[in-house]
């Protein structure tokens, strides 16, 4: 009985304070937590509305101010139902966005959406100094630790310190009665001497040919191994923010490399599944992805592709570039032999800008079919070749890619 | 007519001064040694020493490849939205069909990320599933940048509306007069309905069929003989003993594909068939009989008659009056009175008479329903010469208003017959469909660029009951549009040619199965019970037509009865030389003549690429002082001669000496001396139709020696015989039943001081561990390889095998990977020589001639992948190795081009690139599949473009064996057997070509590893080859 009454009081009280509140509704007269307010947000609204500006439904920056909140609860929780009781209000709406169908939330409670409703006037509130902060930073790159004053000071300290020595030195002299000598007269009598003495020279000659010699061969081998090959790319694209912030699996826009030989650079197509909704980056703003509407041709104020635009392909710089002599296959190694990509492809989650981490020579290539094993005991295809491998190399042979023919020449070059 | 306009380059040309004759006569300004070098005065004031020449020279060396150092910047450019079916790198595979007007096949196109860049065959299709060396090379035919690129009119290039709006005017006023659509054969069920649909716009219109390699006068005798104009199907599976009067069913005859159904009675056992060919020409089919009889041209008939005669005899049924029989005659007529119902007698020719003898002598054998199927037709060839007669004759008369012409190129095949061009000019409104501006194109006023059959939608009725589809697989690359689309935009509706087709697919033939499914299958196979078939009523039969309905019946009794063609065959007399005109396996009718991987394809029986030539027997060169003789750099040369047949002319024709060819017959392939096909093609050969009156083959030929000049070969194989070595291993039928296969496929032994080992076990090296994993070894079956070819161009096609042309080809610098080896038999052997004393010198003298009649074996040869390979010992720089899985490996970046190891190859299977034979368009221009952007489409990606100066040769498709496993691999299970194809494997209709893994003992090459049959070549070099032969077994009787 008691609870029952709790109910209905309950009730009655929340209908009452709807009421207060729905007479002072455009006098922002609701409280709530903005914190929770922006996780549910995020959760649940970010995929269809902005704070600032139209997406798939309309900005809610001002909604408060443009609806009364018991109104918004309603719509909110259940728009469909709120439609079909014939609100004018909703139908318009409904219809202003062609039909395009917002689900229901009947998980949310009043408090809740209370809490969205309140971030949906705090975030617009800080959105405002913040793009500003983002965009003094913008254009920043990443700054190397700069080791030039250190190193000035240092010098200054020995410089001073040679200063010293020769100083005490010649006070020393003067005070014997010799004649001093300057600094570069020193220099010059060590010198000699040290010329004149044969021993001396040879080891000298020795030196300086082993660090030429060494540095030749250094500056031979690396003709050609682009390693560390950054180019910039026509769109500052960050793998950071999208496999490592995001945690986008990698196969989801090079989804040819489980399948086939290459791992395709994804088409603008792909990118577009997730940027037709996220509009702006964290960094660049929209700058960048304005590049990807340019390239499929999307209207992002319409929400439409253009009809009739010339498509134009985005032009990566190729970053990886194995000699055609090589050959190379992507599912081979991603799906047969269970290779991580970031084991090639280096810590590609942090990179803001892609480059070659590895040298991808041949040797690089043969080292590592050296030593990485196959996975023989959990795919089928081993299983009676594991047998005799097993006759062969012992029971528990660690069975690698050169055992089973992965250095033979014919297996990359053909 | 053209002007001979002259064109002067500067005012200076035109008054020819004194300058300007300077100027011609040293275009390149060039400076002789002497001149520079030549005054010693000079030179010793010059202030460059020797020592500074070699200092500027390191310099600039040195400078250069530091510059070089530098890597390019290589964009990679993705799909703005990526097809739905394209994933990069992975093959997509359209199931389609074939047909250029002569050749049909149901084919498998591979695509890779969007361009058609290979032709399979289709295993599922009824009918015609082997495509043939023609069809597996059509697909750089797509790529030839001399294809018309728009539409013409009066040989301008025009737009498409221009042509339209001209076109209509023009068609309607041609209204009254003669409306003509000539064509090949259409094989098109929808394309047939829908000329009839255009006809029936204009009140006088005709729909002409011709076939530039006629089988007219067959198809009248079946007509009268069996009521219906139209090819029965013929069922060589059913056949015990199959009898070939100038039939080449395996080269090139009547379109149905027979190759796979004889093959399929050719493995050697109790149930092989046994086939006797009567022939002039040695064609390929004469060279897979049992036994091969020579005849004279003209006395095909008379032969047939003869054979009727003593089936008849031995039957006990009426005579026909004459013919020509002998012991071989007499012999065959046994035979096959006692295989009775399955045997089969076919003849060639265009001949009604030879046709109805053949069907009479069938009928006697009593064979149909079994190896003839009347009731199932085929409709290849239905082209009607009678009709296209009366056509040329109306043209030249004036009555047709419009000719419109399609799938075939008239001037070219009709170039000895005047009154074509002549009607031509008479014929107001020209309209041709064409991919080429071609000798026809030049003489029509509008020229519809067409789409490549690649670009198409389409279908084919081949046989009753059997459709198959053609579509798409790679947007057109020009602005060309197919026939089919422009009568429908003529017809003025706007409806395409891919809803039409749909519509009469969906109403018509599928009867309630799904168009999803046939276009996926490429093939349709109507079932008798759902055979709704709304097609179009016949058009009155050829009797019907020239005597009318009532005679029709009598005329079937007397004009063309056998008895009255016996009559008339019998009476024809041998004059001079028998000519022969044949298709070669390469050219075919000429359709696809610019393709230069075709021009490049061996000929099977006389080896000789880029050409076509007058065979003629050895005993009538002599006499008339004819030769063949080869140069120092093993070049083979010829004399020409002047060949007058049908009272014209053609002038220096090479000859050829054929072994086999019968005395006093001449032949002549058709389908070169091109004018206006491309590059490629134009002036290769003679054109042998400039002589051809539709016949196949005529008398009273004659030829006179060209006393001046010679003719100069690209032959790839000069060596005629095995020399009494077991190269290709060959016993009879018999023997192989009977005797000791230690006998007749003797295996070798080494005395070692173990005892007696067999090359297998005789070893110098240690062995290399091949029960590990895979074990690639290939097994090919030389009784069912009849040398067709389509293996050398399916691997042209997939291991980007370049083109030398025909200079290079002639000093046997021919990069082909896979070749056919074919060896005549000689009189003279080991066993003869011993008995009758000949000597050693004289011997191996005679063994080199081959016999008059010889038999002919073919062995496709590529690397045999030798476990002890003698290459991989002889590299200095160990390009070429020994892989676990059997192969031998060959890496071309590593290679520095010494050429040891084909020096040390016993098969002479290594190919050397001498020159850079892609992106060299200055040399190589005529390989357009390598050294033109359009042309390069065509390569495979997943296999290297060799570059000057290495070594290459079979790799056992080695891009198809990784591809397998790794999708085993990816699947996670074991590789089944038959997953992994090599290319010659998968283009062999016959199966003669059969590759798998020894090490699963499930495997059919396991199988045929354990076959008594199976020897490797030379094996007494000890090499110990993946690749093993099946003996060549001849039905001997």
């Amino acid at each position: 009985m008691k609870n029952r009454f709790i109910q209905r009081y309950s009730k009655a009280l929340i209908v009452f304070l709807f009421s207060v509140l729905s007479t002072l509704a455009y006098g922002q007269e609701i409280s709530g937590d903005a914190a929770n307010g922006k996780t549910l947000f995020n959760a649940n609204c970010a995929s269809c509305h902005k704070l600032d500006k139209k997406a798939i439904g309309p900005a809610l920056g001002d909604v408060t101010e443009r609806r009364s909140t018991e109104w918004l609860v309603k719509w909110i929780v259940n728009n469909a139902e709120l439609r079909a009781s014939g609100d004018e209000e909703a139908i318009a709406i409904f219809e202003e966005y062609n039909g395009s169908v917002m689900p229901a939330f009947p998980g949310l409670s009043e408090q809740d959406v209370m809490d969205i409703l309140v971030y949906t006037v705090e975030g617009q509130k800080k959105a405002a100094p913040e793009e500003a902060g983002t965009g003094a930073v913008a254009g920043g790159e990443p700054v190397e630790p700069d080791n030039t004053v250190p190193l000035l000071i240092l010098g200054a300290i020995l410089a001073f310190l040679v200063y010293l020595l020769v100083t005490v030195k010649n006070t020393l002299k003067r005070v014997q009665g010799q004649p001093t000598t300057s600094l570069a007269e020193d220099a010059n009598i060590i010198t000699r001497t040290a010329l004149k003495n044969p021993k001396i020279v040879t080891l000298l000659t020795i030196l300086i040919a082993i660090v030429f010699f060494q540095q030749l061969y250094i500056a031979l081998m690396s003709v050609g191994i682009s390693e560390k090959y950054q180019p910039s790319q026509p769109i500052k694209f960050s793998h950071e923010l999208h496999a490592g912030q995001n945690q986008i699996d990698c196969n989801y826009c090079h989804y040819g490399a489980r399948k086939g030989k290459h791992s395709n650079i994804p088409s603008a197509g792909v990118c577009m599944n997730c940027h037709m909704q996220v509009q702006e980056g964290p960094k660049y703003g929209t700058e960048e992805i304005a590049k990807i509407y340019a390239a499929v041709g999307w209207d992002p104020e319409t929400y439409q592709y253009i009809e009739g635009y010339e498509q134009k392909p985005i032009k990566w710089i190729r970053i990886h570039n194995l000699p055609d002599l090589a050959y190379f296959n992507h599912s081979q190694h991603v799906t047969a032999g269970q290779i991580a990509c970031q084991t090639c492809h280096g810590p590609i989650q942090e990179m803001e800008e892609v480059y070659q981490y590895s040298s991808l020579t041949m040797g690089w290539c043969v080292n590592c079919h050296r030593e990485t094993q196959v996975q023989v005991k959990s795919n089928d295809y081993y299983t009676e070749m594991h047998e005799k491998l097993k006759e062969k190399y012992g029971e528990d042979a660690q069975i690698t890619v050169e055992m089973i023919g992965g250095l033979e020449c014919g297996k990359c070059h053909y | 007519m053209a002007e001979t306009k002259k064109y002067w380059k500067g005012i200076e040309e035109l008054t020819n001064s004194e300058t300007m004759e300077k100027l011609r006569a040293n275009e390149f300004g060039e400076v002789s040694t002497e001149d520079f070098l030549g005054d010693k005065e000079k030179l010793s004031e010059s202030s460059t020493t020797r020592r500074d020449f070699l200092k500027y020279m390191g310099f600039s060396t040195a400078a250069a490849t530091l510059a070089a150092c530098e890597a390019p910047i290589v964009e990679s450019i993705p799909y703005v939205v990526t097809p739905e079916e394209v994933i990069p790198g992975i093959p997509d595979f359209y199931a389609t069909s074939f047909y250029d007007g002569h050749d049909y096949a149901s084919i498998i196109v591979k695509t890779r990320e969007g361009r058609p860049i290979k032709v399979e065959n289709n295993t599922e299709a009824g009918i015609n599933g082997g495509a043939n060396a023609r069809v597996h090379a059509s697909v750089l035919n797509l790529y030839d940048a001399t294809r018309l690129q728009q539409p013409m009119i009066n040989g301008e290039k025009a737009a498409w509306s221009d042509l339209d709006a001209a076109l209509g005017k023009e068609l309607a006023a041609a209204n009254g007069k003669q409306v003509v659509f000539l064509t090949s054969t259409v094989l098109s069920p929808t394309t047939k309905k829908l000329i009839k649909a255009f006809g029936a716009q204009y009140a006088n219109f005709k729909h002409v069929s011709f076939d530039p390699f006629s089988y007219s006068g067959k198809l009248d005798a079946i007509a009268a003989a069996k009521g219906k104009r139209a090819l029965p199907m013929y069922k060589f599976q059913h056949a015990d003993v199959i009898v070939g009067v100038g039939a080449d069913f395996l080269g090139d005859w009547i379109g149905q594909g027979v190759s796979a159904d004889y093959a399929s009675r050719r493995k050697p056992g109790k149930k092989m068939s046994r086939h006797i060919q009567f022939e002039a020409n040695m064609s390929l089919t004469g060279a897979s009989a049992d036994k091969r009889h020579k005849i004279r041209a003209s006395e095909m008939g008379a032969t047939l008659v003869g054979l009727h005669n003593e089936i008849a005899a031995l039957k006990g049924a009426a005579k026909l009056a004459g013919g020509a029989s002998n012991a071989q005659v007499k012999a065959a007529a046994k035979e096959l009175v006692k295989a009775g119902s399955k045997a089969l007698v076919v003849s060639g020719s265009n001949s009604a008479d030879i046709e109805a003898v053949t069907i009479s002598i069938n009928d006697l054998l009593g064979n149909g329903g079994t190896t003839i199927d009347y009731t199932t037709r085929t409709y290849f060839r239905q082209g009607d010469d009678k009709a296209m007669t009366a056509l040329i004759a109306d043209m030249n008369s004036g009555k047709v208003g419009a000719l419109l012409i399609d799938n075939l190129n008239p001037a070219y095949v009709l170039a000895g017959n005047t009154k074509f061009a002549k009607g031509m000019e008479k014929v107001g409104t020209t309209v041709y469909f064409s991919e080429k501006n071609d000798e026809t194109a030049q003489l029509c006023k509008y020229v519809c660029a067409k789409h490549n059959y690649l670009e198409s939608w389409g279908d084919a009725k081949p046989a009753d009951g059997i459709y198959s589809l053609q579509q798409p697989v790679i947007r057109p690359l020009f602005d060309t549009r197919q026939m089919e689309g422009c009568l429908l935009k003529w017809m003025g509706g706007t409806q395409n040619y891919y809803d039409y087709l749909t519509a009469n697919w969906n109403t018509g033939i599928l009867g309630g199965t799904r168009w999803d499914k046939a276009l996926h299958d490429g093939v349709y196979t109507s079932t008798l019970g759902t055979m709704v078939v709304a097609e179009t009523p016949e058009e009155p039969g050829f009797i019907e037509r020239i005597f009318g309905t009532e005679e029709a019946e009598e005329t079937n009794n007397t004009a063309y009865s056998a008895s009255a063609a016996a009559g008339r065959l019998v009476s024809i007399k041998p004059k001079d030389f028998d000519l022969s005109f044949y298709r070669k396996a390469g050219m075919g009718v000429g359709n696809l003549a610019n393709n230069p991987w075709l021009q490049e394809l061996p000929d099977p029986i006389t080896r000789v690429t880029w050409d076509n030539y007058l065979t003629i027997s050895a005993a009538d060169a002599l006499e008339l002082g004819l030769k063949n003789w080869t140069e120092s750099n093993g070049a083979l040369d010829g004399d020409r001669v002047n060949l007058k047949a049908n009272g014209r002319m053609l002038e220096n024709v090479p000859v050829l000496i054929q072994p086999g060819q019968a005395k006093g017959t001449l032949g002549l392939a058709v389908g070169y001396g091109r004018k206006g096909a491309g590059k490629v093609a134009n002036g290769v050969g003679v054109n042998a139709y400039a002589v051809m009156d539709g016949t196949h083959e005529i008398t009273g030929a004659t030829i006179s020696k060209v006393e001046e000049g010679y003719h100069e070969f690209a032959c790839s194989q000069l060596a005629h015989t095995m020399m009494g070595r077991k190269i290709v291993n060959e016993t009879s039928l018999d023997t192989y039943l009977n005797g000791d296969p230690a006998k007749w496929n003797e295996k070798m032994f080494f005395e070692t001081h173990k005892g007696p080992l067999s090359a297998e076990e005789t070893n110098l090296w240690d062995d290399f561990d091949h029960q590990t994993g895979h074990m690639w070894n290939m097994s090919i079956d030389l009784n069912l390889c009849n040398g067709c070819g389509a293996c050398v161009i399916a691997c042209h096609s997939e291991n980007n095998v370049p083109v030398v042309g025909k200079e290079e080809m002639r000093i046997n610098r021919n990069m082909h990977w896979l070749r056919i080896d074919r060896y005549y038999s000689s009189d003279m052997t080991e066993e003869k020589a011993e008995e009758e004393g000949v000597g050693v010198i004289d011997k191996f003298d005679q063994m080199e001639d081959p016999s008059a009649n010889p038999e002919v074996v073919f062995q496709p040869v590529m690397c045999q992948h030798c476990n002890h390979a003698p290459c991989e010992t002889v590299c200095p720089v160990a390009a070429t190795t020994h892989s676990s899985e059997g192969l031998n490996h060959m890496t071309y970046n590593r290679c520095i081009g010494t050429r040891y190891c084909a020096n040390n190859c016993p098969y002479k299977v290594r190919r050397f690139n001498w020159f850079q034979y892609s992106e060299n368009p200055g040399r190589f221009g005529l390989n357009y599949s390598m050294n033109d952007d359009l042309g390069r489409m065509v390569l495979n990606p997943d296999v290297t473009v060799r570059a000057r100066g290495v070594m290459e040769k079979c790799s056992m498709c080695i891009q198809r064996t990784q591809a397998g496993k790794l999708a085993a691999k990816r699947k996670g299970e074991p590789l089944k057997d038959g997953a992994i194809k090599t290319a010659c494997q998968q283009a062999c209709d016959t199966g003669a070509i059969v590759f798998g893994d020894v090490n699963n003992t499930d495997s059919q090459v396991f199988a045929l590893k354990q076959d008594k049959r199976m020897y490797h070549l030379l094996e007494e070099v000890g090499t110990q080859p993946s690749v093993f032969y099946q003996t060549k077994v001849r039905n001997r009787a």
